[in-house]
Formats: structure tokens, sequence, C-alpha cells
């Protein structure tokens, strides 16, 4: 005679019907020891409901009950068997290699080109710039070093404005400045 | 009919009347001026000559001055007679600087195109040098105290000469003829010999009437001359009879040695600002250019620019360059935007490749104004950078360049 076990929670909860809760019940009123069980697993439920019972002053109770979910402190059956094909048919889709061919593969690939392409354009205006800042420093050429023949200036400028010919102060001292 | 409305209105008919005769009057006075002040001028012609000279104090009107002509005529015969005429003596030179007061005296001898001075330190007698003014050109100055022929023209075209009558400078009897600006203000007052019309003595001053710069003989002598002054005369002597002055030249180098004069010098500096020079073609205190010269040293091309309103005469010498030293015993003054080496009325800097050396005969303000015009050595800003970079880039890359 094979006993209830497992579905002695299934019937208490209501979760059985047709057939199969026809065949428990058969089994039940045959069975004094499905019986005993299926009756403390009663009175267990229900002690567990008492202590989860919610004063309708304590609002911190009853909003951390509400965060529990729908299924109360204690999912059903039912809801830990969705729960948890949702876990695994997350967990391979998370898996699952990427490649061309699929959805995330392709925005992964354009993510890159974007980056890629971005990098590229800002590399060159930067090499660009720091060229034409390169080149924009100094004199251009090197520049001959020029000492100016001061008196053959002096000579020329006296010709031409027809004065006298002011000398240089380092070759004769000739010219006072006074501030 | 229709004019009775307006004869309603009495003040309106008076408008229309004054809006009619008032121009046609001031039309009428114009067109009789011209005669009016040709009258008074022929009248100041005929009565200047006698008339006492410096703080003569007769209003005169400018117009009628200018018509008249005789203070330019008298600059014009005075510039012919600083060529042509013999002489010797001493000249005081005191001009203000942008580094203060510069003063010199210079021993001056004249005769046949050569010209000789010997310039001496104004307060000390010892530490004077030879110094002789000619070239292989047998190119003496052009004149005395700035009066030449070239300026001559010039000051006609930037003032109004006006003769003020006779005077007296260096114990002889002269000429006294102002240069007044066009809002009337003095510019600058000569006295011209009245025997040889050299000029004795000559006052500039700036807008504030201030004196800027004064040149006089203090000693003259005209005529035939008795010796030429100190040991420059051999070598001045040797080069007038050679012609070639560099060999007995004791302390100076020729004068326009290798300097060739351009005969379109806005062209040239167009042509040369093509090729990264930047040369203005007037300078700041209305002064045009108005001569160019040329020579060739070891260092490569000179650029002489001569700028003048006939009174302020600036000198600009180019050449491609950086400056190679500090220039002994010159001092270091800040002007506008510049850092330069200043000693007497001569300027150094160097500025975006290329070194200028600028002599100036004019008002310190003016100077200044006119180094701050020209180039200078700076960092350029970091877009002036960039974009020169991008330019030599461009050019670089450009394939048609």
């Amino acid at each position: 005679m094979t006993h209830l076990g497992e579905r002695i929670s299934a019937l208490i909860d209501g979760e059985l019907t047709g057939a199969e809760l026809d065949r428990a019940n058969a089994h039940l009123a045959a069975c004094e020891r499905c019986r005993a069980e299926a009756a403390e697993m009663r009175q267990l439920k229900r002690a567990l409901r008492a202590l989860f019972e919610v004063d309708d002053n304590d609002e911190l109770t009853r909003r951390l009950l509400g965060d529990a979910g729908p299924g109360g402190p204690v999912p059903s059956y039912q809801d830990r068997r969705e729960q948890y094909r949702r876990d695994q048919g997350k967990g391979l889709r998370d898996k699952r290699p990427r490649g061309r061919g699929g959805r995330g593969d392709g925005d992964a690939t354009r993510s890159r080109a974007r980056y890629v392409v971005w990098s590229a354009v800002s590399l060159f205006v930067v090499g660009i710039g720091a060229a034409a800042f390169s080149m924009g420093g100094g004199g251009g050429a090197p520049a001959p070093k020029i000492t100016p023949q001061l008196e053959m200036f002096s000579v020329e400028h006296a010709i031409v404005s027809g004065t006298v010919p002011e000398q240089d102060q380092a070759t004769a001292g000739t010219s006072v400045t006074r501030p | 009919m229709l004019a009775m409305p307006a004869l309603r209105r009495p003040g309106l008919l008076i408008s229309a009347a004054l809006a009619i005769t008032v121009p046609g009057v001031l039309a009428i006075v114009a067109l009789l001026g011209p005669e009016h002040t040709a009258t008074r001028a022929t009248a100041f012609a005929s009565a200047g000559a006698g008339e006492a000279a410096t703080g003569g104090g007769e209003l005169y009107d400018y117009a009628e001055t200018a018509q008249d002509g005789m203070g330019i005529q008298l600059l014009g015969e005075s510039a012919a007679a600083g060529l042509a005429v013999s002489y010797q003596g001493v000249e005081l030179l005191a001009q203000s600087g942008v580094a203060g007061q510069d003063t010199i005296v210079s021993n001056v001898w004249h005769s046949g195109g050569v010209t000789i001075t010997q310039t001496s330190d104004a307060a000390m007698a010892t530490g004077t040098q030879p110094y002789v003014s000619y070239d292989v050109d047998n190119r003496s100055p052009e004149g005395v105290f700035g009066v030449t022929k070239t300026l001559v023209s010039l000051l006609g075209q930037h003032y109004v000469a006006v003769y003020q009558g006779t005077g007296s400078a260096v114990g002889r009897p002269a000429l006294v003829v102002e240069l007044h600006r066009a809002d009337g203000s003095l510019a600058a007052r000569f006295w011209l010999d009245r025997q040889t019309m050299v000029p004795l003595r000559r006052e500039v001053f700036d807008t504030s009437a201030r004196v800027i710069s004064e040149e006089a003989f203090v000693q003259v002598q005209f005529g035939t001359l008795t010796k030429l002054p100190g040991p420059t005369a051999a070598s001045a002597a040797s080069a007038k009879a050679s012609a070639k002055a560099s060999a007995g030249a004791t302390a100076a180098t020729p004068s326009g040695s290798g300097w060739s004069a351009v005969t379109a010098p806005a062209q040239l500096l167009a042509d040369l600002n093509k090729q990264g020079w930047r040369l203005p073609v007037s300078l700041p205190g209305g002064l045009p250019l108005y001569s160019a010269a040329r020579s060739t040293t070891t260092a490569g091309q000179v650029l002489d620019l001569g700028y003048s309103d006939g009174l302020s005469v600036v000198s600009l010498f180019v050449q491609r360059g950086t400056l190679a030293q500090r220039p002994a015993g010159w001092q270091q003054v800040s002007l506008p935007g510049h850092q330069v080496y200043v000693a007497g009325h001569s300027i150094i800097w160097a500025g975006d490749g290329f070194v200028y050396t600028m002599l100036a005969d004019a008002p310190p303000v003016v100077v200044t104004q006119v180094v701050a015009s020209l180039p200078q050595n700076t960092a350029p800003g970091f877009f002036d950078r960039i974009m020169r970079g991008f330019h030599r880039l461009a050019a670089v890359a450009n394939p048609f360049h």
C-alpha cells in the first residue's frame, strides 16, 4: 500500500482535483497513518496561520507581509515550481554563448563599433591639434644672427635727414643720455 | 487760392523765406571768399619783410599764408644753400627721446660736397672721436638741421610755412620761418642766415607747445675755410680725391656703402610683404613712406625705409634674422609691447623673425607709437599658435604649392 506522502499537503491545501482527489480521499479513509499525518498537517498549518494573523492596527506587520509576495510568507508548491522554472530559464539564457546570430550579439557589436569610431576620431583630432601646435611654435627656419651695422645706419639716416650722424656709444661714447 | 492758407500763417511764410535766403547768402559769401583772402595775402606778402619776427603776434589766416608760399620758398632756398655754401662751425643738438634727453655737440666742416662731423659729449670735453660722414658715391648730408629739398617738399604737404620776419641767431641776422599744423599750433621755427640762407637754428615743438628738439650753430663761419678739423682732414681729403672712403676713414664706416635707392618704394613693400616681411606704408603720427633703399651685407639684405612728414624723420632699417646679442652700452627700455635697446635717438629690437633698427628725429610719443605698431617678439597665444600651425600644415599638404 502506497501512502499519500507529499500529496497530503496538496490535499489539505485543496490543490488536488478529480480522480486524484478521489483516490486520496479513499486512501485517507482506509489508512489511519495518513489520517493522523493529515490531521497533524492541518493543525500545523492552522497554527502557522494564527501566527500571521494581522492586527489592523499593526501597519508595520502588514507592510512586511505585503512585501513577502502574493503567496504569503511560504509560497505554495505551484508558485515555487513556477518560480523555479523562471529562474532556470533565465539562467540558461544568461549562460547561452553570444554569437553573430543572437539579438544581444548585435547590440554588443554596435556598441563596440561606436567605441572604436569615437576613439579613432578623438585620436585623429588630438593628433592634428598637437601637430598644429607643434608646427605653430618657433620662428620657422633658423634665422641668421644679426648685429646691426649701427654706424652705417646712422650715417645713412644723417644723409637723408640732413642731420649730424649720431655715433654708437659702444665704439665712440660720444652721445650722452640724461634721463 | 493756393496761397491763401500760407498767408493765413505768417510764421510758415517767414520760415520758408529764411530757408531760401540763408543758404543763398552763404553761397555768395563762399564765392566771394577767395578773392577777398587773396587780396589780404598780397598785402601780407608786401609788408612781411619789414616786420619784427619772433613773437610778432599778428593774427593771420592760414589759407592766405599758404597761398603766399613765401615760407616754403625760403626753406627751399635754404635747402639748396645748405649744399652749396661752404661753412664750418660747432653745432649743438638737444633732443628729447624715449629714454630721456640726448645732447651732443659736433664740429662740422662742409665744403665742395664733403661734410665732416666730429661729435663730442656735451657734458665732457674729453673722449671725442673723429667721425667722417661721406661715402663712395660722394654723398653728403643733404642739408642742415633737417632742411633738405625732399623734406621741404614734404613740409609743404603737411604744414603751413609762415615767414615771420627777421631775427637773429648766433649773432647773425636771420629770416624767421614758422611751421604750423592744420589746427594752427606751432610745430617748428627756423632761423635762416640772411646772407647765405643756411639754417642757423631750428626748434621743434610738440602739440603742447613744448620744445622737444633744438638744433643750433653755437659758432659758424661761412666762405673760405681755413682748415679741416682734427686728424680726420687727411683721411677726408684722401677719400674725396680717390672716392674710396673706406680706405682713409679713421673711425667710421663709409655711409651709403652699397645702398641703392628704390624707385618704387610702395611696390617694393608690397612684394616683400608677400614674402613674409611686415613693412608698413605709413607710420603712426602721420608719417608716410617717402624713400627706400636696400643694401646687402654678410647677414643678408638690409632695407632702409624713410618715413617723414617733412619735420619728423624716421629711418627704419629691417633685416631678416634675430638679434645676435644685446648692444653693449645701450639702455634696455620697456615700451608698450616691446623690450627695446635705446641709445640717443636709435632704437633696436627684434620681432617676428626680423631685426629692426630705428633712428628717429621725432617726438617721443610718436616714437613710442611707431615702435608699438611694428612686430615684436612675443610668444603667440594658444589659438594663434594652433592657427599658424594649421596654415603651415596646409602649406605642406597643398599639392599645388
